[in-house]
This record gives C-alpha cells, structure tokens and sequence, in this order.
C-alpha cells in the first residue's frame, strides 16, 4: 500500500513534470432532447452515449485492451452513423455505408448490411450524406492570442500549449467546421518559435492532445516577403542554422554528468551497504549519521537523516518512543555531515523493483529516528536553532567519527555529482538531432528551402517538416528524394505579394503529388479553418487527384503530427472522429451536419 | 510590235476587273467561320441552361442557341466539342481601375466629374491580360475612388494581348470613402465631402453653370447617366442615400461593406450594390452579406479584385446564397448595372460570344477553368479537338438549375 501510494505520488509528480493537458470545457453532456437522427429515420432508442473518464483531465487514457480485462466495466453503447456515402480515406469510397463506433473507438467501417450491428445500437441515418474522417488542420493559430503571436522573444524551450486560451471568436469554433485535430503553433517573428501542440478542438474549447504537448519545433527559416536578395537572406539562413552549434559540447556534459550519476549510485549503494553490514554487526551502534553536505549552488541539499536502528525496515513516521524518554529536538544537519541523500530519481520506465529498492532507502532515511548513543559514540550536537549547512563546514567536528577511526575500512563516501546548468533551447534542439520533436521549417523561396535541406543534411536532423514553401515547385524532386513533407497553406485562389508573384500556391498541391513529395494542406490560420475544404477543393481545380486532395486535410496531415494510429482515417480502432456533410466536402454548399470527436457529438446541425 | 487592235479591249476588261476584285478584297474583312460550341451544359443565363446543348457563334457574337441554329448553318460550321464541361457566360466586374488607380484619379482636384477613365486607360497593361484567366470578359473601368467625383467610366473587353474599350462612356463614379477625404486638399472630411456634392448637384440643378461637369451631373440628374458611389462605412452609405434621396436619382453602392445596417432603406430606395471581395478570413458578416441582400430583393453583384471573383462566389455560397443567384451576380446583374445586359452577361442571341468552359460548375472551386472566349475568340485554355459537323438530336432546354 505504502509502495502504490508513493507510486501515485511520483507518478503525479512526473505528469506535473510532462504538463498537464488543459481543461477549457465543461465535459460536454449529450442533451437528452438532442434530435439526433435524421428526418428520415425514427428517434433513437437510446440517447448520444455519456463519455466515460475523459482524457482531459489529467487521466491518462485506458487503452482499449485494458478495459477489456476489467470484468466490471460498463459495456459502451454502440453508435451506428449510416451514410449515402462513406469516404473513408484509406480505402476506397463506399456507397451506403456505415461507421460502427463504441465509446471513443471506431468498431467497423462497411457496407451498409455486410458489416455486423450489435443488439441495441443507435443508429443515425443520412442517407443522401457524406461521411469523412474527421479534418486534420496541420497549422492553424487558433487559440492563442494577439501577443503570443507577435511575440518575437520565443525560443526553442517555450510551449505553445501553455498559453493556449479561448478568443471568444468563430476561431475558436473550429470544430463547427468538421477539425477534429489541429497542430497549434504561431508564425512569431522569432527565429525559434517555441513548441507547437496538438489540440483536439472541442464544442466550447479544446484539449491538448497528451503526448503531444511539445509536438514540434517551430523554425523561421525565411525572410518573408519583403523585398530581400539571396545574399541577405542568406546570413539569416547561416544564423539559423548556428543554433545547433554547440550541442555537442553540452550534449557530452549531460552524458557525463548521468554517467557520473550513475557512478554515485553504485558507490553510494556500496557505501550503504557497508553500514548495513555495519550496523547488522554492531546492535545498539548508532549509525553514523551522514555528513553535512555542502550543498551545491543551486541544489537542494537532501534531507539528512540517519538510517533506522537494527535491521528492521522502520514504518513511516516516528518511533514509538519509550516511556519517560524525552521527545528529542530535531536536529538539522551539522556541518560537515552529508546526510543521506536521496536517491536520484529514476528515469522513465523504472520498473517496480527499482522503485521499491529507492523508495525502500528513502523510508529508511525519513524514518528513521536518531539513536540514543553510548558516550564513545556520542555525536556533538549543534545548538538549537542552528541552520542546516548549506556552505562550507562550520565548527562542528565531523559526526562520523567512526569514519575518521575506521577509515581504512569504510569506502569513501561520494560526491553528489553537480548538473550542467539547464537550457530548456538546448534540451530542445537536442531533442530535434535525437528524432525525439520534429522541426517545422517555414521556408518560402526555393533558396530558403534549399537552405533548410541543407541544413537537415548537415545536422543529420531525423524528422524536418517545411511550411508554407511557396517555391517548393523547384526542390520538389529534392522533396520526394527525401521523404520531407510540406505543410502547404495559402491554396485559394488569392492572389499572392508581389514578392511572391511568380508562386503558385493553389497549383502546388498537383506538382507536389507528380513528383511524389508528401504535403499536407493546412489553414494556417484560425479565420481561415472554415475554408480547409476549399483550400483542398481549390487544389483539385488545379489538377491534384480528388482522393489526394482529402488525404491532404486528414490521413496526411495525421501522419506528419504523429497520430495517424489514431485518427485520419475511418478505420476499426482508430477514434471515432467523424464528419457528415449533406453533400460531398468539396461542394461549395456543403453543409456540416454532425461532428463527432471521440465518438462524442461535438457539433449537430438539427 | 503593236497588238492587234481586236485584242485591246479584252486586255482592259481583265485589268479591270482584276483591279475590282483587288479592291474588293482589300477594303472587305475576311469572315470568320461560323463555329458551333458544344458541351453537356450551357448556362445561357441563370435561368436557361441547356444539356447537351450547343451555340452558334458568328462574328463574335451568339447567332443561335440550341436548336434553333439552321441546319445549313452547322454544317458549315466548325465544332468545337467541350463534351462533359460546363459553359457559362463569362464573369462581367462591374467596377475596377484594373490598377490603375494612379491613372484614373486626379489628385490636385477632387472633383472631376468629367474626366473620362476612359482616356487615361492604357490597354497593353500586364494586369489586363490576366483577366481572362480569372474568367473577366468584361470589366466597367471606374474612375479612382481618391476623388469625390472621379470621372466617367468605361467598358473593356480584355484579349489575347490588347484590350479594347467597345463602350468609351458608362456611368459616373463618385465616392465618399476614407480614400477621398485628403489632408491635402480639400474634402479633408466626411460633411466636407457631402457639402461638395451637394453644392455642385445644386448648381447643376439650377442650370447656372455650363461647363462640362455640370453637364455630367445634369445627365445624372435626367437619369440618363447612372452614377457609382463608393461607400463602405454607415455615414458614408447614409450620405449617398441621402444625396440620391433628395435630388432623384438611383445610386449603386460600391464597396457597402455595413450595407446590413440599412437593409430597408437600400430596399426602399431601390439601391443596388457593387460588393468587395470575400476572402475567408472576412467578417462573418461580409460572408454573409450576400445571403442578406438576395433575401431582402436587393440587386447586387460581385466586385473587387478580379482574381477574387470566384472565390467571392463560392464564400457566399458557402454562407447561404443559393447558385442561381451567386451566378447571376458573376454575369448578367453587373451587365445590368452597367447598362449592357443587351450585349454581355448572358449568351442569348445577339449577345457578345463571351463565355467559360468549366469542367465541373464554376461556383465550386474544385472546377476546372478549361478556356475563356472573348468576342468568340479563345483567349485563355485549350480548345479540343476539332470534329466535324454532324446531325444531333436537339437540346434539351432545362429551368432552373
């Protein structure tokens, strides 16, 4: 019990540690009076299913084998969507089809009649609609605000997810136009802009999808389109790419330090092992109490305490004390001892046993009360009051005097050893070279694209995403030689700065999928998510193939945030993330009917 | 040696005669072959669509429609077979300076009423040759809306390299917008601008002064002349309404953005309006304009930057307005405000051969423009191939669509 309540504990501290996904919304209750079929279908026999424990609110979410092993657990009601038409994405289109969704999960995706319906489902008919997976925008602004936007003080360590809000604007409500997910990041003037999110809009809100809290990036490689030349744009290019410089050098210092650390456990297990000895063969012996140990700046120093008496593993808390014994006052540590510190903390995937053993020393140091002494043992006592040593040592002689005698034996006792000071840039550039956070390039021209690849070459940068590439019609074989998607916005026939006049945003989607380069269609901003459909219907006009220009809003973009295992398509397993239009996305007037996210209604047209 | 004396007349009569024909040839044009445009929809106006139809055109102009295109007529036709596509008739932008507004306003006057557009309006401009692919067969050249009076507009008809300006004279333009009031010169504010106008309507009225901008104004005021008034904001709308109230005239409003506020007053003054373009991130009250204006009996059509026609179009379709209407507002309503609804916006017969070939319809954006046809002539996309001739069975005529 001890142990799964520290579990708990630590585990609270590590999801405090990753962030916390935000909470905007109310748990959004499905209405009772929700019409929620069809005019052509009878009312459903049982309401819009409740969500269960929603991710949002800090719970990590049950997986789906997990649940099934819990014999307890209230089995989901079954929703059923019926279409005209199922489109979804990884397949082909399907005439009359259905979308068999239980809880937050697709179940099946079929023909109408050739794909099982449990007992007792409810069932939503449009017959003359269209189903999609639920859109991917692969940029957008939306929420944040005006000051984070033009905030050209961001760096690499900043997260975008922590300064998301609601504007109280049709931005906000981006789920009215069929996104179920959207990378969140802002084109900032700065160089770094920070680590972009990805959200799952909702009704009244979103939630940040957990895991992806830092999700990416986000890297100003482009000059805009002001008036520049090659050469001026250029130096910005070579001082981009002097962010990574110096990485090595601080990479080594963090590998040195954890072998380092790792070198203090095991002297340090050796050197507690020894007292254990110790004190297993020398009953009633106090055990040595640690040293004081100077802090180090900017550390904490632990918590010193001596070890529990005898061989017993003390509980928690104080000892019974013995009757008229006097309560004794505590007694911070004197200068010149090291207490026992704590045991480092263990890195992610540490298993039980792991964790017992640590926890188990611990306890033993909090338990443990201070031992009556006989007069050769008697530590000096420092006065009341007197401060904890965080400096050099005072006055106080050294405690372990059974150290000083029996020197020869005891193994030195370790230094804790001193972190390299902390630079969440670095951690985060680091993190882009380990493959660990994709970086998101916004490169226009076809030399700030040329530049951006190069760079990827040179820093053997693993996963590199490019936005906007407006000129990226001349690096496209580049591209597809590759495999580095782009992030195309700005596909609507607009016309275009002047600077950029020779860029054909609205054809690049069709140049891009000749040459085989993965791209991805995005709004790039919130004011103009609601034209995501366009922006794909436009590129259609321009020659991109129909079905590639759906993927583009949805299984593309899926895969380029890394949660195409879970939404982007309508597929058994994935989230119940679903679109019906009541005609096909790219019309003009195609109007959203219902949005389902999750498998819960987060918008329906009545 | 000397020719026979009886060979001497016919010598003269060949010479003659081959002279006549030399002059004949020279001073008559070449006729163009007739053609017969076919596809599976012709939109001939919002109203008349054929399926599987055809046009006869000839001379740049529609000479027949459907099935009543003689048969002798066909077949010496050439065909031009678009198949599956759509035609459309082409977009008309009822207001532009086609950017030239530098051109088309005269800063050190701000009233010029009888400048005419236009004269400062130079053909051969790169911009004018993109208007095709934008799918512009027409546009009312405006005087700028820097001046509170600009000038007299103008039709022109984009080509291959040059435009042409068929229609040298159109409506008058005048404006009350932020653009017009100048810190240095006067009007330098919003009643500066209305007293102006207001002034120089009197003096017109009265039939005091003779020059030609009273002249203008005249013809306002008789109503042979329509006037355009750029007017976005509230006061701006009210003080156009207000003027065109009180000395009897219909005013079409440019721009209009707050038209909502006035809806029943534009409706009892019989306004029409000229409206911006649309772009996504617009308010969502522009987006939804349209649909407001249509509701409430209102003609208006699409204006703005030509390259944002049709995406104009599709956003306010995508807002509520039914297609028939947002395509009207492309073709035969800017023809009609500009006074030329006997010539372009529609291809009825005697109307100009103006049109697009759509693979798909053109209010969605996931249609291709395949070609734009200006007086007949091909002068954006391809033309398939030429087939020839051959008896059809006759189109049929659909209503609305």
């Amino acid at each position: 019990m001890r142990i799964s309540l520290l579990r708990s504990f630590l585990a609270g501290c590590c999801c405090a540690a990753i962030g916390l996904p935000i909470v905007r919304a109310q748990e959004p209750t499905p209405a009772p009076d929700q019409p929620t079929p069809a005019p052509e279908q009878p009312a459903p026999e049982e309401p819009t299913p409740a969500p269960e424990q929603p991710a949002e609110q800090g719970a990590p979410e049950t997986p789906p084998a997990e649940a099934e092993r819990r014999p307890n657990r209230r089995r989901r009601p079954v929703v059923v969507i019926e279409a005209g038409t199922v489109h979804p994405v990884a397949g082909p289109t399907i005439q009359d089809g259905v979308v068999v969704i239980r809880g937050e999960r697709i179940l099946a995706v079929g023909k109408k009649g050739e794909v099982e319906v449990p007992d007792g489902a409810t069932v939503q008919s449009f017959p003359t609609g269209h189903a999609y997976p639920g859109l991917v925008d692969a940029w957008t602004d939306a929420f944040t605000d005006v000051s984070v936007r033009g905030d050209g003080g961001l760096d690499a360590g900043d997260a975008v997810a922590d300064a998301l809000r609601l504007n109280d604007d049709r931005g906000d409500r981006l789920v009215a136009a069929g996104i179920t997910t959207a990378y969140v990041a802002v084109a900032s003037p700065a160089t770094l802009r920070g680590q972009g999110a990805v959200v799952r809009p909702r009704r009244e809100g979103f939630e940040v999808w957990q895991g992806h809290e830092r999700a990416a990036l986000g890297l100003r490689l482009t000059a805009g389109p002001a008036p520049s030349h090659a050469l001026q744009r250029q130096q910005q290019q070579q001082q981009a790419a002097a962010l990574f410089d110096g990485l090595e050098e601080w990479k080594k210092a963090r590998t040195d330090h954890e072998e380092a650390l790792k070198k203090y456990e095991k002297e340090f297990a050796e050197y507690l092992a020894w007292h254990e000895k110790k004190k297993e063969g020398k009953p009633g012996d106090k055990k040595p109490e640690g040293d004081a140990k100077p802090a180090a700046p900017g550390e904490q120093a632990p918590p010193a305490s001596p070890p529990a008496e005898g061989g017993e593993r003390p509980r928690r808390g104080r000892q019974p004390r013995p009757p008229g014994e006097q309560p004794k006052p505590s007694e911070p540590p004197k200068p010149n001892e090291q207490p026992k510190p704590e045991e480092p903390p263990k890195q992610d995937g540490a298993g039980d046993a792991d964790l017992e053993r640590a926890l188990g020393v611990l306890l033993d140091l909090l338990a443990q009360e201070p031992q009556p002494q006989g007069p050769a043992k008697q530590e000096p006592k420092p006065a009341t009051g007197e401060p904890a040593a965080g400096g050099p040592a005072g006055a106080a002689k050294p405690a372990d005097q059974k150290e000083g005698d029996k020197k020869d034996e005891a193994p030195k006792r370790p230094t804790y050893p001193k972190a390299p000071p902390r630079d969440p840039q670095k951690e985060a550039l680091q993190r882009v070279l380990d493959g660990e956070l994709p970086l998101r390039v916004e490169a226009h021209r076809p030399d700030e694209l040329r530049a951006a690849l190069a760079m990827q070459e040179r820093r053997q940068i693993p996963a590199m995403v490019l936005e906007r590439a407006f000129g990226a019609a001349a690096v496209a074989g580049e591209l597809a030689a590759r495999g580095v998607p782009v992030v195309l916005t700005d596909v609507l026939p607009i016309p275009m700065p002047k600077a950029y006049e020779d860029y054909d945003p609205a054809a690049l989607p069709a140049v891009l999928q000749a040459r085989g380069a993965p791209f991805a269609i995005a709004s790039g901003s919130m004011r103009r998510a609601a034209s995501l459909p366009l922006m794909a219907a436009t590129a259609v006009g321009r020659g991109l193939d129909r079905d590639a220009a759906l993927r583009a809003i949805t299984l593309s973009p899926a895969e380029i945030l890394g949660v195409a295992k879970d939404t982007g398509s309508l597929q058994a397993g994935k989230y119940a993330d679903v679109l019906v239009c009541d005609r096909p996305l790219f019309a003009s007037d195609s109007r959203v009917l219902l949005v389902l996210a999750k498998g819960r209604v987060e918008h329906e047209v009545k | 040696m000397n020719r026979p004396i009886h060979a001497r007349p016919r010598c003269a009569a060949a010479t003659l005669t081959a002279a006549v024909l030399a002059t004949t040839l020279a001073t008559t044009p070449l006729v163009a072959q007739d053609l017969v445009i076919q596809a599976a929809r012709i939109v001939v106006a919002a109203d008349t669509v054929l399926t599987d139809g055809r046009l006869l055109v000839r001379q740049g102009k529609v000479a027949w429609v459907g099935d009543d295109i003689p048969a002798d007529a066909r077949a010496r036709a050439r065909v031009v077979d678009y198949g599956d596509a759509t035609i459309v008739p082409g977009f008309v932008l009822a207001q532009s300076t086609l950017t030239q507004d530098a051109d088309l306003a005269e800063s050190a006057l701000a009233f010029t009423p009888d400048l005419r557009a236009a004269e400062g309006f130079d053909p051969w401009r790169k911009e004018t040759r993109e208007l095709p692919r934008c799918g512009v067969t027409a546009v009312g050249l405006s005087a700028s809306p820097r001046n509170v009076a600009g000038g007299i507009g103008a039709l022109v008809k984009p080509g291959r390299e040059v435009a042409t300006i068929p229609v040298p004279e159109l409506h008058l333009t005048l404006s009350l917008t932020q653009a017009a009031r100048n810190e240095e010169r006067p009007p330098t504010s919003m009643m500066g601008a209305i007293d102006l106008l207001r002034t120089t309507f009197t003096i017109a009225k009265a039939g005091t002064h003779a020059g030609p901008d009273a002249a203008v104004l005249r013809q306002v005021l008789s109503g042979s002349r329509a006037v355009f008034v750029h007017a976005d904001a509230y006061t701006e709308i009210c003080g156009a309404l207000d003027l065109a109230r009180d000395f009897g005239f219909t005013v079409t409003l440019v721009g209009a953005r707050d038209a909502e506020k006035l809806l029943p007053r534009l409706v009892e003054q019989k306004v029409n309006v000229v409206l911006d373009s649309l772009l996504p991130e617009s308010r969502l009250e522009q987006l939804t304009l349209p649909t407001r204006l249509a509701e409430a009996g209102l003609p208006f059509c699409f204006g703005g930057r030509p390259e944002l026609l049709r995406l104009s179009a599709a956003l306010a379709v995508r807002n509520g307005l039914d297609r028939r209407t947002a395509l009207q507002a492309l073709t035969r309503m800017p023809a009609t405000l500009l006074g030329q609804q006997a010539s372009i916006g529609s291809l009825r017969q005697d109307h100009a051969a103006d049109f697009l070939v759509f693979r798909g319809d053109p209010l969605d954006l996931d249609a291709k423009h395949l070609a734009t046809w200006i007086d007949g002539v091909r002068v954006y996309g391809e033309e398939p191939p030429a087939k020839k001739p051959a008896a059809e069975p006759a189109a049929t005529v659909a209503g609305d669509n």
